[in-house]
């Protein structure tokens, strides 16, 4: 009967497929020393003009060189040179850098160049990558870096962008060093030389390529990209990559703390060490973790927060389970970034008013929202109690961060919120409805039924604290950024280690539709912001970052903050440090693993 | 003769059909969908950067301009870049269509084969405990949401709380070894989830097809099933089959299968197209599109003349 | 009067078709379903139960007990109320997306069909043809877009979807109907064509209208999962559709309350409706009339 032998064919198919399934997978690099990165988000395009997110970082400051990196192990992070062959020469006033080039980078061979063979990077493509930004021709992500601080770049930029005319304030003096001249002092420029926004990038390859350079990458760094695509990218080493010996010393290693991470072995040998480097981007928690732990794919992987209590066997120390801690290595520590909730303070019926009466209502009401919260909650549920809470925007990782706050401000006080709703004459029939922005994302929405919860607790009613849901986080920034919403929670990456990179989210000038969110405009915090602008690190710029900071408690222009804190695990025979914060990548070259099994 | 005639009838009544779906997905998705500026400007932007690149986005010009700009585009096949990776939109067809077909094809042949089977011993045992079996059965599967069966196969395949056998994500079609293992917990969720919808629907046109005359008397004259329902019922059920067959094929070749796509991590149009929503990518959006209209009229050209291929009585118009 | 009686196929078929639903078994037990949890969702809509959805409470992730029947969720909030308070949700979806697209179905199916080779007729089948040439789900995306932010969203979005489907089968039923002696009876002494479809011809088209709009109904209960979970479906509140999107994040860690809880509910009122659907249509077939008689 006809019916009865398709099932049959189709049941002897499925047996087959079960069957052939059960086959290992072949592995395309087999018999090569391959290390198996992973990461949590996809890098959709690796220009470095567009090297807006820690994915991208990853592939682009591996791909490329970049003049200055942070030292392998050294805590807190610490700039050395990378192409650059000295520390820059900082004029007297701060306006002019002078920057020597090693004469040893070289980029990869690509039919790109003359010949086919890669040549030797000089101050010239140093001067063109940065130039690029500015190209009106280009979409640049990292231009607000130095938009205004490079002395004569608009100005060329809007005289056409010839390549070939001079900025003033960016010139190779010969080939192998480079001159900066800013308009104001600007104390994190040598850190945003280390960013991928910096890489250095060969004018033959933006000429043979141009916009295909999302996909490909020609540069001078330690690997060659061999292939890209949004699941994974495969390096091999940049044969033409400069002799450079790891000197743990330097870098600052401490046998005390690394000695378990095989990394004595390196020392003074010429990075990279593997064959390969593939970074695999996976997203889904799950699928990470499961290839993780199957111990034939990726090497590396986050620890997943719905993973955490099945892990770990404690939390404060963090601590693996035994059967854990044998296979894996573990490292861990806060993020380079935090994540809060602000007010938007242009909104009238939170923020600034005209009537300084209700203002000052206003303010009563967002301080009674903050108490109200519980970051102890917030901490435990969603971020496994990993987090760290803390007062104010100064996350603890960065040295200017203020051990002695108090913490009033992140504490859990509903008495205290109804007392102040009260009090300012506060109840359910007057309090203004708030517009609650969130990402459609199921994470987000559990957050904002936790908000609302908080606030129905005091006393808000569920309809007053109204959720607008945006289906992407594209259109979430954009109403972000045009202040469409009164209550916002983001997060940040540091883009560099200094607070001037958080406390500029709360600075006048910088209000939607900048960077600054909650639209806070205080003309004591921007007179104190200009001045340590152009100030050189030390006790003295603290004390008034730390000033600002307080401000902004004070002020109640949100509910701030925590900094989650990541938990890294990798193979034991993988020999290396990872490192996830500040942008992480520069650690790659130093990567290596036992000899492949065969 | 006659049939180029025909043909070019038929694609010139493609042509409203065309420009009525690109019209409404151009004004839905591009007019209306997300705006890209804001992921390009950077953190600290000045009105005048937003502005130059909305003009770099062409988001400046007038809506027909750029449904004009369209049109050309799709008829000179010249589709442009990406705008979140910059590469080109054709080569991001290329990689990902074949791989959504690879994903979708197995499951769907299975799922028809196995439908057509099914409904075939329903049809023939018609209102016997045989055919209401397998009904209520349809009905149940029918009754599953796509996403429970993807996360309950998922759990039992894939996690420490099942066989723990296959993948949770991911895709390899290097060889037939790793497409095998990456394709089948999609495939098996493909088929469990059309399953029920294919054989009720061959059945009833199985069940129709069997209470026709001439199968009524070859049944009185003691003919057996695998001559009826092989030689009579599946040949003159060919045109149902054909067409439903036909018009899924857009759906497999473009549309991929998002949900299928998005939860295991695949890297298919499906996915491409649903990426390229939610940020806004409107050169690929605006490709897909035009592609799955292109390939609706082609498939509606085909099923007609199909249709006159496996029934000379149906005449060209 | 000039006005021409109808043809009262109706209360013959009704009755007819009430008796053999009443025999049907299997379909009075999926009634019976159906009738459960519309009853459910109507105390939720009086506000007797399932209020409680939102409240956040001392422990997530807590199994089931005496006090949370279905345990809780990550906010600590009871599955149990989010699952009955979803069933209300259901109930509004399926009953919007339902009766209206079944109408916009009868109309454009009536006026298409009643209408048929004219320009009417040629438009409506081009907007037709039109919207079921664009993949579904992309399309509900789009519009789910477009008027983003706006709670109907998801509804308008299927509404425009699903009513082409209620609209083909329409129009082939007016095309038999209009050639019908009533209908051209009609017409001879001069009844307005607005009166003949809407008073004589569409009446007759109900038992096509009921069948398409339970299977509608079932369909967007269906979909709402889907779209919830790429984040276009429900935007405020707790739906059966976000309480398995949410399990998404909670199966590979084990908890799997939420997953059971929705699909269970779900699935139980899905599968009813289903059984439901075909009996009403064995019931209301007419072919099936002549052979029972």
């Amino acid at each position: 009967m006809k019916p009865l032998t398709t099932a049959r064919s189709l049941a002897a198919s499925l047996a087959l497929t079960l069957a052939l399934a059960g086959c290992s997978k072949p592995e395309p690099d087999a018999g090569l020393k391959v290390y198996r990165h992973s990461a949590a988000g996809v890098p959709t395009n690796i220009d470095p003009l567009q090297a807006a997110t820690v994915y991208s970082n990853l592939v682009v400051v591996n791909a490329y060189d970049t003049l200055y990196r942070y030292k392998y192990l050294e805590r807190p992070y610490t700039l050395t040179p990378n192409l650059a062959a000295a520390m820059p020469k900082v004029s007297e006033d701060g306006l002019v850098y002078t920057i020597p080039l090693k004469e040893s980078g070289r980029y990869i061979d690509s039919p790109a160049f003359e010949g086919g063979k890669g040549r030797t990077v000089t101050a010239h493509d140093v001067v063109f990558s940065l130039k690029r930004h500015f190209d009106p021709e280009n979409t640049s992500q990292g231009k607000w870096l130095w938009a205004g601080r490079i002395k004569g770049m608009e100005a060329w930029a809007e005289a056409g962008a010839d390549y070939e005319a001079t900025v003033p304030g960016l010139r190779a003096l010969d080939d192998f060093t480079l001159r900066v001249e800013l308009t104001a002092p600007f104390p994190q420029f040598v850190h945003t030389l280390a960013m991928g926004f910096a890489a250095v990038v060969p004018p033959e390859a933006v000429a043979a390529y141009g916009r295909d350079l999302g996909t490909r990458a020609v540069g001078s760094g330690p690997y060659e990209l061999l292939e890209y695509s949004k699941q994974q990218v495969r390096f091999q080493p940049n044969p033409n990559f400069r002799e450079e010996p790891l000197d743990l010393e330097a870098e600052g290693y401490d046998p005390s703390a690394h000695a378990a991470y095989g990394l004595a072995d390196l020392d003074g040998k010429a990075p990279p060490f593997v064959d390969r480097l593939e970074i695999d981007f996976i997203q889904e928690s799950s699928a990470r973790w499961a290839s993780f732990t199957s111990g034939r794919e990726i090497q590396f992987s986050g620890l997943p927060v719905e993973q955490t209590e099945a892990v770990l066997a404690s939390k404060d120390p963090i601590t693996l389970k035994p059967e854990y801690a044998k296979r894996y290595h573990m490292e861990s520590g806060p993020e380079a970034g935090l994540v809060f909730t602000v007010f938007n303070m242009d909104d009238p019926d939170i923020g600034y008013h005209e009537d300084p009466e209700r203002e000052a209502r206003n303010r009563e009401l967002r301080c009674a929202m903050r108490d109200a919260f519980d970051w102890e909650a917030r901490n435990q549920r969603f971020y496994s109690g990993l987090g760290i809470v803390f007062p104010g925007v100064i996350p603890p990782i960065l040295e200017e961060f203020d051990a002695s706050l108090s913490r009033a401000s992140v504490a859990h006080n509903p008495q205290q919120a109804r007392e102040r709703l009260k009090a300012a004459g506060w109840n359910e029939d007057n309090l203004p409805v708030l517009d609650y922005g969130l990402v459609s994302s199921v994470l987000a929405r559990e957050m904002f039924e936790s908000f609302r919860g908080r606030m129905v607790d005091v006393g808000i009613p569920r309809e007053k604290i109204n959720g607008e849901t945006f289906a992407t986080f594209g259109d979430y920034n954009r109403a972000l950024r045009t202040s469409k919403l009164s209550i916002m929670g983001y997060g940040w990456q540091l883009d560099y280690p200094d607070a001037e990179n958080v406390l500029q989210l709360f600075y006048g000038p910088n209000a939607s539709p900048g960077s600054n969110a909650s639209n806070y405009d205080n003309p004591e915090y921007n007179r104190l912001f200009r001045q340590t602008k152009t100030m050189q690190p030390g006790p003295e710029r603290t004390e008034i970052y730390r000033r600002m900071n307080r401000m902004l408690i004070e002020d109640c222009v949100g509910i701030i903050g925590l900094t989650r804190s990541h938990v890294s695990l990798w193979h034991k025979d993988v020999k290396g440090l990872p490192d996830t914060a500040i942008l992480g990548g520069f650690w790659l070259r130093f990567v290596d693993v036992d000899a492949a099994t065969p | 003769m006659q049939l180029g005639l025909y043909l070019l009838r038929r694609i010139a009544t493609g042509i409203p059909l065309i420009l009525g779906v690109t019209f409404i997905s151009f004004l839905l998705m591009v007019y209306f969908g997300p705006d890209m500026t804001f992921e390009l400007v950077g953190k600290n932007p000045t009105a005048e950067q937003i502005a130059q690149v909305r003009i770099q986005l062409g988001y400046d010009q007038p809506f027909l301009v750029r449904y004009w700009h369209y049109l050309v585009e799709l008829a000179t096949l010249d589709l442009g870049r990406s705008i979140s990776t910059g590469e080109s939109v054709r080569s991001l067809l290329a990689e990902t269509v074949p791989v959504s077909m690879a994903l979708t094809l197995p499951g769907f042949v299975l799922g028809n084969l196995l439908g057509i089977g099914l409904a075939l011993l329903a049809a023939w045992f018609r209102g016997g405990w045989v055919d209401r079996g397998i009904m209520a059965f349809s009905v149940i599967g029918m009754s599953i949401s796509f996403l429970i069966i993807i996360i309950a196969f998922q759990v039992f395949f894939s996690s420490r709380y099942g066989i723990n056998y296959f993948p949770v994500r991911g895709w390899d079609m290097r060889s037939l070894g790793s497409y095998l293992y990456y394709v089948t917990v999609p495939t098996l969720a493909i088929v469990f989830v059309s399953l029920g919808y294919n054989t009720r629907f061959y059945r009833a046109v199985f069940v129709e097809e069997i209470g026709r005359d001439h199968i009524r008397t070859a049944r009185a004259f003691g003919a057996g099933p695998v001559a009826i329902l092989g030689k009579y019922v599946l040949k003159n059920s060919l045109i149902p089959i054909v067409t439903r067959i036909m018009f899924s094929i857009p759906s497999i070749v473009i549309a991929g299968s998002l949900l299928i796509e998005s939860y295991f991590g695949i890297p298919g149009v499906g996915k491409l197209a649903y990426d390229a929503v939610t940020t806004g990518d409107q050169p690929v959006l605006k490709a897909v599109v035009g592609a799955t209209a292109l390939l609706f009229v082609v498939v509606l050209i085909l099923n007609d003349m199909l249709y006159r291929a496996v029934d000379p009585r149906v005449a060209l118009k | 009067m000039t006005d021409v009686e109808a043809p009262t196929q109706s209360s013959g078929l009704w009755s007819r078709a009430w008796r053999r639903l009443r025999r049907d078994r299997a379909g009075m037990a999926a009634l019976l379903v159906v009738a459960t949890y519309f009853a459910v969702a109507c105390t939720v809509w009086l506000g007797l139960a399932g209020q409680g959805w939102s409240a956040l409470g001392a422990d997530s992730f807590a199994p089931a007990s005496a006090e949370h029947w279905f345990g809780t969720t990550r906010n600590g909030q009871d599955i149990f109320a989010r699952t009955i308070y979803s069933t209300r949700v259901a109930f509004e979806i399926g009953l919007v997306v339902a009766i209206s697209s079944t109408l916009l179905g009868a109309l454009f199916g009536a006026l298409s069909g009643y209408f048929a080779g004219s320009w009417i007729d040629e438009t409506i089948l081009w907007v037709k043809g039109t919207l079921d040439a664009i993949p579904f789900f992309l399309f509900v995306v789009a519009v789910a877009y477009a008027v983003q932010g706006h709670p109907l969203a998801m509804h308008f979005a299927m509404i425009v979807t699903f009513w082409t489907t209620t609209g083909r089968y329409v129009r082939g039923e007016v095309i038999k109907l209009r050639n019908m002696e009533f209908v051209e009876a009609a017409r001879a002494v001069g009844v307005s064509q607005a009166s003949i479809i809407f008073r004589h011809v569409l009446p007759n088209t109900t038992h096509i209208l009921l069948v398409q709009a339970t299977i509608v109904f079932v369909t967007a209960i269906k979909a709402e999962v889907i779209l919830s979970f790429l984040g276009l479906g429900v935007q405020d509140g707790v739906s059966w559709g976000l309480m398995i999107s949410q399990s998404t994040n909670e199966v590979t860690a084990g908890f799997f309350n939420n997953f059971i809880a929705a699909s269970v509910a779900m699935f139980m009122l899905v599968m009813a409706f289903n059984f439901f659907a075909d009996a009403l249509q064995d019931a209301l077939d007419p072919r099936k009339v002549e052979e029972a008689s």
